[in-house]
């Protein structure tokens, strides 16, 4: 029995149909990042399966321009 | 002819040659009958992991409109110079004029912290003349919010 009641997940990118998502920006990707650098997976998320391929590609450019850490174990 | 977008990334000492490196860059691409439709200097960036023990580099990003051969053409001046630390070309179906969010993000942020400035001035001048008012009404209002707080964990 669940008392509680889990927030209903919902796909932000859906909801505010977002053409692509860019990799410059910042604000968002973090928000779909964990502390650790990790992608957040979207069955945590809720993203839909075809902006999560974008996000993860877009992750994975700010990366590799050193906008985004891969890991918090840098330094 | 193609659309690209073009980031790369200056090693912070040679800083001084990006304006140099945008134009011969620039030339490149508009010789063979391409055009640069979108240029930003983001300038100095922290990186947010170490490169070759660099912290910071300079970031220039432009997207243009050019032939396969020109595109090459760059990619091999990118990898021969030992300034450029990092290059990333991307494909794009159009070309992409307004401000990248990036920089948009940067400019509001500056703009958020000037009028932060103003406000925090403002407010230094008008707490002296309601402190005491003030003081009261806040421990108040902070009372309220716990009580209603620890109602709705029960």
């Amino acid at each position: 029995m669940s008392r509680f009641f889990r927030r209903r997940k919902f796909c932000r990118f859906t909801a505010e149909g977002v053409k692509e998502i860019d990799y410059k920006d910042l604000d968002t990707l973090k928000q779909y990042v964990s502390e650790t650098g990790k992608i957040v997976p979207s069955r945590i998320t809720g993203t839909k399966a075809k902006y999560q391929r974008q996000l993860a590609t877009a992750v994975k450019r700010a990366r590799y321009l050193a906008l985004l850490p891969y890991t918090d174990a840098h330094n | 002819m193609r659309h690209y977008e073009v980031v790369f990334m200056v090693h912070p000492d040679q800083s001084e040659q990006v304006p140099g490196m945008i134009e011969r860059y620039s030339a490149v691409i508009t010789k063979d009958g391409g055009t640069v439709h979108r240029l930003e200097d983001w300038g100095r960036r922290q990186l947010a992991y170490h490169i070759n023990k660099i912290h910071k580099a300079h970031y220039v990003m432009m997207n243009v409109e050019a032939t396969n051969e020109a595109m090459e053409e760059l990619t091999t001046t990118f990898r021969y110079n030992d300034a450029v630390i990092r290059n990333l070309v991307i494909r794009r179906d159009e070309a992409v004029l307004e401000e990248s969010l990036l920089m948009k993000a940067e400019r509001e942020d500056k703009e958020r912290k000037a009028r932060y400035q103003e406000r925090n001035d403002n407010d230094a001048r008008k707490a002296a003349a309601t402190a005491e008012t003030a003081d009261s009404s806040s421990e108040e209002a902070a009372e309220s919010a716990a009580d209603s707080e620890a109602a709705s964990e029960e």
